[in-house]
C-alpha cells in the first residue's frame, strides 16, 4: 500500500533536549490518523518535521512520495498550532493570497473562497479585516486557508483548541468531509476524547517516543476490559465478599459504587456472574477502557510515579467538552 | 518563482496602500514646499515693525548725526537689498535656493525695516535718569525710548593721544536683537567716520579706498569655465546621498516591521506551509525594494523636474541617476536583508533596537563624512571607504557626484564589491531568517545570531 507519510528512525534534538526519538511511522493514503500525547510530547515537532519546517537530526522522511514536503507543498494543507492571520488584511484577500501561494489559480479562487466562507457559517466577513474577527472565527478562516486548494494530505495541529462545542462539531464534520473527499488527514490533540471520536488510527507519543501505533478496534482488543463497575442497591453493602472473589485484584469504593479491577486472564463474563451472585446490584457494567486509560496504562509502565500519572490524567482531560 | 512574486506583490501593496505610507511620502515634499515658500511669507507678516526712539548722550557732538543717517529706514532698506543681491550671487547656481525664495527667506530673517527716531540728549544729562524711560511703557509705542547710547568723551579724539574710547549701550527689555545690531553698527560707523574726519581725512575717500568688490571663483576645466557653483557642488552629493539613504532605510525599516508583525501575529507558520523561508524572504525583500524604488522615483523625479523648471538640468549628469539606481539596489539588498534577519530574530520592535545599533552606526558614517569626502573625494580615506561594505554605495555616490569624480574602474570595482556583499548579507540573513522565524522567547544577542548561522 502506498503511504502518504513515511518516517524512518527520525530523531530531533534541541540542545540537550530530545524532542523526538527513534520515530517510525507509515500513514497510508486515505487514513484518518490522530497523534495524541500530552503537551510537550513531541507532536508539534514531528508535524513540523513532516512539513519540512524543521529538519530531523537523524532518519528519513517521505511525504506524498517525495523526499521532502517542500517538493509537495501545494498538495498539502497545514493548520499549524501557532497560527495567525494578517491583522490588517481583509479576510477575502487573505484567503485568496493563501490559495495563490499554494498554486491554486486565478479565476475559481474567489468563488471558492466565498463558497468556503458560507460553508463555515461566515458568509459576510469577506470584506472585513481579519482583526475584526473573533478568535474562533479566525480559526475557521485559518482552517479554510489550509483546505482551500483541496490538498491530498491535510495536517492539523491541535485544530480544536479554543473552539466552543458548536464550532468543534462543525470543524469535525468539515474534517470528516475532507477525509471522505479522499484526503489523508492527520491531526494532533492532547484531548483523548476528540481522537477517540474521530480517528480510525491512533499514534500515541510520550516524551518523544511512540508508545502506541494501532487502529481503534485493535486498541480495544489489545486493552481488553478488566474493570467492572458495581453499584449495589444498598449503598451500605459490605464489599468484602466481592474483594475475596477469585480473579479480583483490587476493589475501590466510591460515591457511585465500587470499581472492581480484575486480574490478568480472568474472564469478565464469569466475574460479572459471580459478583451478581454475591450482591444485589442496581448496575453491573463492564467498563470499556478509554484512550485515556490506555495511555495512562502505557505510560505508567515507565518510570512515572503516582503523582505524575495523576497530573498527566488531568492534562489529558483538559478541554473535556464533548465533540459529539 | 510565482510564489516569490505573490509574496512580493502582497508585501508591496500592503505597505504602499496604507494611510501611513501615502501621508509619509506626500507629506515630506509638502513640508519642503511649506518651509521654502509659505513659511517666509508667514514670518514676514507676523513680525511687527519695531518703532521707537534711540536716545544718545554724545559729549563729542560728532556721532549722533552719523547714527541718525545710518538707521534711517531708507538706509537700512538699501543695505538689505545689497545683502540679498550678494546672497543671490552665491546661491544662483543652486536650484531651489536661488531667486525669489532666497530673497524672501532673507527678508523673513531680517524682519521689517524698523522705524527709529534718534533723540540727542544734553551732554551733561545724568545717565541714571536717562535710563528710566527704558523701563516706562506709558507713552504711545512710537515714542517709547528703546535704547540709550552713551558715547565716551574720548571716543573720537583722545586728549592724551592714547587709546580711544567707545560707547555704552543700554536697551529696553526684549528689544529685537536685529535692531540692537543696527544701532551698534550705526554707532560704530558714526564713530569711525568722526575719527577719520578728526584726522583730517575725507571719510568718503576712506570708504572708497577700503572697498574691494567680492570676486566670484571661476572654475577652469577642459570643457570651459564655469562660475558660482561652490554651494551647489557641496549640495549635489548631499542630495544624492540623502536620496539613497532615505530610499534604502525606508524599505529596510518596513521589511523589518512586517517581518516582526508576521512573526508576532503567528501568521508565519501558516505561510511556511506554502512557501519556503527563502522564498518568503526573497519575496519580501523584492516587494520592499519596489517600495524603495517608488520613493526614489518620486523624489528623484521631483528633483529632475525642479532642475528642468529652473532650466539648469545641464548641471547634473543624468547617467548619475542610473548609478543611483544601481547603488540603491546594492545598498538596499545589504541593509534590507540584514533588517529582515533582525526582524525574524526578535519578537517585538523594542527588542530590535539593540541589534539595529550597528547598522544605524554604519548608516551614520556617510552623514558624518559628507563634507570631508565631498571636499577631497580622492583622498585615501574616501577611496578606501568607497570599497568597504556596507557604506561603499553611499561613499561612492558622494565621490561620483563631487567635483572630482573617481575613475570609472573604481566605480565598477565598488559595484562588484557591493554585489559580493549582497550575496554575503543574503547568505547570513537567510540562515538567521529560517531559524529565527519560529523562535519565540528570549531576544537573541549577536552571539546567538552567529550561533544560528553556524547551526543552519
Amino acid at each position: 500500500m502506498e503511504h502518504s507519510i513515511e518516517l524512518t528512525g527520525v530523531r530531533k534534538t534541541f540542545g540537550s533536549t530530545v524532542a523526538v526519538d527513534a520515530l517510525d511511522l507509515a500513514v497510508p493514503r486515505g487514513g484518518l490518523w490522530g497523534f495524541i500525547g500530552p503537551n510537550g510530547a513531541g507532536k508539534t515537532t514531528t508535524i513540523r518535521m513532516i512539513m519540512s519546517i524543521l529538519f530531523p537530526d537523524e532518519g528519513r522522511i517521505a511525504v506524498l512520495g517525495r523526499k521532502s514536503a517542500l517538493d509537495a507543498k501545494d498538495r498539502i494543507g497545514y493548520l499549524p498550532e501557532e497560527r495567525g492571520v494578517y491583522k490588517k488584511m481583509r479576510v477575502g484577500s487573505f484567503l485568496t493570497y493563501m490559495a495563490r501561494l499554494k498554486g491554486a489559480d486565478g479565476d475559481h479562487v474567489r468563488t471558492r473562497v466565498r463558497h468556503w466562507l458560507e460553508r463555515v457559517g461566515l458568509p459576510h466577513v469577506e470584506s472585513k479585516k481579519c482583526e475584526e474577527l473573533s478568535k474562533g472565527m479566525q480559526q475557521k478562516v485559518q482552517f479554510i486557508a489550509a483546505v482551500i486548494h483541496e490538498p491530498e494530505l491535510l495536517i492539523l495541529d491541535e485544530p480544536f483548541s479554543g473552539l466552543d462545542p458548536v464550532n468543534m462539531r462543525l470543524l469535525r464534520d468539515l474534517v470528516l468531509d475532507e477525509h471522505r473527499r479522499g484526503a489523508t488527514v492527520i491531526f494532533s490533540t492532547h484531548v483523548m476524547v476528540q481522537a477517540e471520536q474521530l480517528c480510525d488510527h491512533i499514534v500515541m507519543i510520550d516524551r518523544g517516543r511512540k508508545v502506541l501505533d494501532a487502529s481503534l478496534p485493535e486498541i480495544r482488543q489489545q486493552f481488553d476490559p478488566r474493570t467492572v463497575l458495581v453499584e449495589p442497591l444498598d449503598p451500605t453493602s459490605d464489599p468484602a465478599p466481592v474483594r475475596g472473589l477469585d480473579g479480583v485484584e483490587d476493589l475501590r469504593t466510591g460515591d457511585d459504587g465500587w470499581t472492581v479491577s480484575l486480574a490478568d486472564g480472568t474472564a469478565p463474563a464469569a466475574a460479572i456472574r459471580a459478583i451478581a451472585g454475591l450482591v444485589e446490584a442496581a448496575r453491573i457494567e463492564l467498563h470499556r477502557p478509554t484512550l485515556e486509560d490506555v495511555f495512562i496504562e502505557l505510560v505508567s509502565r515507565g518510570d512515572r510515579n503516582a503523582e505524575e500519572v495523576a497530573q498527566l490524567r488531568a492534562a489529558l482531560r483538559h478541554e473535556p467538552a464533548e465533540v459529539a | 518563482m510565482s510564489k516569490i512574486l505573490h509574496v512580493a506583490v502582497r508585501e508591496f501593496i500592503s505597505t504602499v496602500a496604507t494611510k501611513g505610507f501615502i501621508i509619509g511620502v506626500l507629506l515630506t515634499p509638502i513640508i519642503l514646499v511649506i518651509a521654502v515658500v509659505v513659511m517666509p511669507r508667514l514670518l514676514d507678516e507676523e513680525a511687527p515693525r519695531v518703532e521707537g526712539r534711540v536716545a544718545v548722550i554724545d559729549p563729542t557732538g560728532e556721532v549722533t548725526a552719523g547714527l541718525r543717517e545710518w538707521i534711517e529706514p531708507e538706509a537700512i532698506a538699501g543695505r538689505r537689498a545689497e545683502l540679498t543681491d550678494r546672497l543671490d550671487e552665491v546661491t544662483s547656481a543652486a536650484p531651489g535656493l536661488g531667486g525669489d525664495a532666497a530673497g524672501q527667506a532673507v527678508q523673513a530673517l531680517l524682519g521689517e525695516v524698523p522705524l527709529l527716531d534718534v533723540v540727542e540728549l544734553d551732554a551733561g544729562t545724568d545717565v541714571e535718569a536717562a535710563k528710566q524711560p527704558l523701563m516706562a511703557d506709558t507713552e504711545p509705542e512710537n515714542q517709547r525710548r528703546l535704547a540709550l547710547a552713551v558715547v565716551d568723551p574720548d571716543a573720537v579724539t583722545s586728549p592724551s593721544g592714547g587709546e580711544l574710547g567707545g560707547y555704552q549701550l543700554f536697551v529696553r527689555e526684549k528689544l529685537d536683537d536685529r535692531v540692537i545690531d543696527e544701532i551698534r553698527s550705526g554707532l560704530r560707523d558714526a564713530i569711525v567716520t568722526a575719527r577719520v574726519r578728526a584726522k583730517g581725512l575725507d571719510p568718503e575717500e576712506v570708504t572708497t579706498l577700503t572697498r574691494v568688490p567680492r570676486a566670484r571663483a571661476v572654475t577652469v576645466t577642459a570643457e570651459g569655465e564655469t562660475s558660482g557653483g561652490e554651494v551647489f557642488n557641496l549640495l549635489l552629493p548631499a542630495a544624492f546621498m540623502v536620496l539613497l539613504l532615505v530610499a534604502v532605510f525606508t524599505g529596510g525599516q518596513y521589511l523589518m516591521t512586517t517581518t516582526i508583525e508576521e512573526k508576532s501575529s503567528r501568521v508565519v507558520e501558516v505561510l511556511l506551509s506554502a512557501v519556503s523561508p527563502m522564498q518568503l524572504m526573497t519575496g519580501k525583500i523584492l516587494g520592499q525594494m519596489g517600495v524603495g524604488l517608488l520613493l526614489l522615483g518620486i523624489y528623484a523625479g521631483m528633483g529632475v523636474l525642479s532642475l528642468v523648471s529652473f532650466a539648469v538640468l545641464g548641471l547634473v549628469d543624468l547617467s548619475l541617476l542610473i548609478y543611483l539606481g544601481i547603488f540603491y539596489v546594492i545598498a538596499y539588498f545589504v541593509v534590507g536583508s540584514l533588517m529582515a534577519a533582525i526582524g525574524a530574530a526578535v519578537n517585538e520592535m523594542r527588542e530590535a533596537q539593540t541589534l539595529m545599533t550597528p547598522i544605524m552606526m554604519c548608516m551614520m558614517i556617510p552623514w558624518l563624512l559628507w563634507l570631508p569626502i565631498t571636499r577631497s573625494p580622492n583622498s585615501t580615506f574616501a577611496t578606501v571607504l568607497s570599497f568597504l561594505p556596507p557604506v561603499n554605495p553611499f561613499v561612492m555616490m558622494l565621490r561620483m557626484t563631487s567635483t572630482d569624480p573617481p575613475p570609472l574602474w573604481q566605480v565598477w570595482l565598488s559595484i562588484a564589491i557591493g554585489i559580493a556583499s549582497v550575496f554575503a548579507a543574503l547568505w547570513f540573513a537567510a540562515k538567521v531568517f529560517r531559524i529565527g522565524l519560529l523562535m519565540h522567547g528570549k531576544p537573541p544577542s549577536f552571539a546567538t545570531l552567529v550561533k544560528w548561522v553556524r547551526m543552519a
